[in-house]
């Protein structure tokens, strides 16, 4: 009986997910039809104007987009960190530019407040972004990037109140969002806990004390209104202290855990979209008087990259189940997701990018809409946390996890490889700032033994085991080279060879986590997953990019892949695990 | 007090570890760590303060909280730390 009800709320939370899908799918019509005021033709339009198109953000509006930010308790729909990147996915689809304009970066902000602000606080910001407002993210300097710690904007005791002082720059939304979450140093002493979180409502504000930098324009993104403010001793309540004083880092780095995770899950909306656009050029155009399809090298290409998008997603799967299932270990897999899977998108649609031939440097037109994509890209990953800033978190944990948890551990719970299966409630208070487990390198190693045991049996799994072996034998060599890495590689200058071992982690624990969806699939899922075609193709790309040969038998099956990528490009779904259907 | 004396030797074990170790981070000769300088000022970022709780579990077999060396900035304010935990049963 209480299997067969949670069974009812797992089913009805994943059919309440797939229909807020849909509705944003069928909200924002299909992208191909010139009439299509929120189409790519229109889109196009609005980023050579530099702007986000008015209805398209009237239109999220009406669907109530910003309820996604908002955890249930407070009256909005966040139940799910996984769930969140996906139906934000038809929105990146179209328009990344849209998706952080219109809201992300609202949640990168509100995250802070969820996690560690006061009742007060939480309601407020909750009520802010369920009446359409926005909150912006003021974490950066320009001057600093990523090394926010050595931020100078001061936000001073005055009595009772701060004394805000200092310039944020390059900051989404700066100059619409009503309130502002702010990372300031609060104390004049060096070191981490000189910064707090401050959460600023715009209307308190003096007016003479503060004022909005121009706009920046940027290479992508051009939708955005990226700009900055400057405080001259501006007065600000005491009340605006999130958490306690001091507890800035520490609340940055917990909530960078979260959205770290959950933001390459929407960008790969992204991704599907560039894909999409280049199997449409491939299907339509002749060469050389045969079908671009019939090209060696475009259908290579092609099929190579949807492996690259199903590994990516993989990943984003892993990493914000990981948020709810192994929050002590999130530290590192959000920091490994954030720097990996842009990275292997951004190489994906420059493999596309040669596809397209001339048609890439087209900005309109049938094709247009892939130069933005790739413009677009870039920008949505570097946001809050740079690939520098992500290696930077991953380096220093190497030694540690060497030495503790990668010859023995505890694998991960199923659960944490199954897109549908239900998951626990959110808890930001369990998420640590240092993981001394890694389940998905146990996973790694008792998936390993798994198909050297009856499920590996097979002829078309020989490649996979092979590969398997090969990440293996690499987890080995990141181990004894995690354990000599010297103390001085755990800072900020550490030497080029660490970055190498934690790139080869980061792609370790990609293969781990393709495979581990594989074996780990619902009995009653898609065909498709259930195939080892795709495991074995997605492990061809991390192979690979390991630098490593393949072994043999271990080949990505071009022609089962590209029949994939043609019928889903035929009956419009999407080119991720859940293959959802799309309005075009 | 009862092995009143134990914690100061055990202090002072600390310091000398803490000043090695963190010479070690900044790659600087460890007569020029000053205990009551924030790490901070050595260059040791909050990152890789982070990582110092790694090594005392590691060499002491002690269990702390992963910001146990920005709560306690300097050689000598954790070496104190560590001390009185020692004696208060961190130690597994």
């Amino acid at each position: 009986m209480l299997k067969d009800e949670n069974g009812t709320v797992a089913d009805s939370a994943e059919s309440s997910v797939r229909e807020r899908i849909a509705a944003l799918e069928q909200l924002l019509g299909d992208p191909h039809d010139p009439g299509n005021p929120f189409g790519h033709a229109a889109l196009l339009a609005a980023d050579e104007r530099g702007e986000l198109i008015p209805e398209a953000e009237r239109a999220l509006d009406g669907f109530g987009l910003n309820a996604e930010f908002v955890p249930r308790e407070l009256g909005g729909r966040l139940d799910r960190v996984d769930n969140l990147a996906r139906v934000l996915r038809p929105v990146f689809r179209r328009d990344p530019a849209l998706g952080l304009g219109y809201g992300v970066t609202s949640f990168l902000a509100a995250i802070a407040v969820w996690a560690s602000g006061s009742e007060a606080q939480r309601r407020w910001t909750a009520d802010l972004l369920l009446r359409g407002g926005r909150l912006a993210i003021a974490y950066h300097e320009l001057a600093h990037g990523n090394d926010f710690v050595r931020n100078e904007f001061a936000a001073l005791p005055d009595g009772a109140d701060f004394l805000l002082d200092g310039r944020k720059e390059v900051i989404n939304n700066a100059e619409r969002a009503e309130a502002l979450v702010l990372f300031s140093r609060t104390t004049a002493e060096p070191g981490p806990r000189s910064h707090s979180v401050l959460l600023v409502d715009k209307a308190s504000l003096p007016v003479d004390r503060f004022d909005h930098l121009p706009r920046y324009r940027t290479v992508g993104v051009r939708g955005c209104e990226i700009g900055g403010f400057e405080f001259r001793r501006c007065p600000l309540p005491g009340d605006a202290l999130v958490g306690t004083p001091g507890e800035g880092v520490e609340i940055a780095l917990r909530s960078f855990q979260i959205t770290r995770s959950v933001v390459p899950g929407m960008v790969l909306g992204g991704a599907d979209t560039a894909l999409r656009t280049v199997v449409g050029f491939a299907v339509q155009r002749e060469l050389y008087g045969r079908s671009l399809l019939g090209i060696p090298h475009v259908r290579a290409a092609i099929a190579g990259s949807f492996a690259d998008l199903l590994v990516s997603d993989c990943l984003c799967l892993v990493a914000t189940r990981a948020v709810h299932l192994l929050p002590e270990q999130t530290s590192v897999y959000a920091a490994v997701v954030k720097y990996l899977v842009p990275k292997v998108l951004q190489e994906t649609t420059y493999d596309l990018s040669i596809v397209l031939g001339a048609n890439f440097y087209v900005r309109n037109g049938d094709y247009g809409v892939f130069q933005k994509h790739v413009r677009d890209l870039p920008m949505t990953s570097l946001g809050h946390a740079g690939t520098a800033a992500c290696q930077a978190t991953i380096i220093p944990q190497l030694p540690r996890l060497a030495r503790r948890a990668w010859t023995l551990g505890e694998e991960a719970p199923q659960a944490l490889f199954r897109p549908h299966e239900d998951l626990p409630p959110l808890d930001t208070d369990r998420l640590t700032l240092a993981a001394d487990q890694d389940a998905l390198v146990a996973s790694l190693l008792s998936g390993a033994d798994r198909l050297e045991g009856p499920e590996g049996r097979g002829r078309e799994l020989a490649g996979v085991r092979a590969m398997v072996r090969c990440l293996v034998d690499e987890l080995h060599r990141c181990r004894e080279e995690g354990l000599a890495l010297s103390p001085q590689d755990r800072t900020a200058l550490a030497s080029p060879h660490a970055y190498a071992v934690a790139d080869r982690y980061a792609l370790v624990l990609a293969g781990s986590a393709c495979l581990n969806v594989w074996l780990d699939r619902q009995p009653d899922g898609s065909a498709f997953l259930d195939d080892p075609r795709w495991l074995t193709a997605a492990l061809t790309r991390v192979v690979r990019r390991l630098g490593r040969s393949l072994p043999e038998g271990a080949e990505l099956d071009v022609d089962w892949m590209l029949r994939e990528v043609l019928e889903r490009h035929r009956s419009a779904r999407s080119y991720d695990l859940y293959d959802t259907p799309l309005a075009g | 007090m009862p092995g009143s004396a134990m914690p100061s030797v055990t202090e002072h074990q600390f310091r000398e570890w803490l000043i090695e170790r963190v010479s070690r981070y900044v790659r600087r000769p460890a007569q020029e760590i000053d205990p009551s300088a924030p790490f901070a000022e050595y260059g040791m970022d909050s990152v890789a303060a982070l990582s110092l709780f790694g090594d005392i579990e590691d060499a002491f077999g002690m269990y702390l909280e992963p910001t146990v060396a920005w709560d306690h900035p300097t050689v000598e304010s954790l070496a104190r730390f560590l001390a009185l935990e020692t004696t208060n049963g961190a130690v597994r």
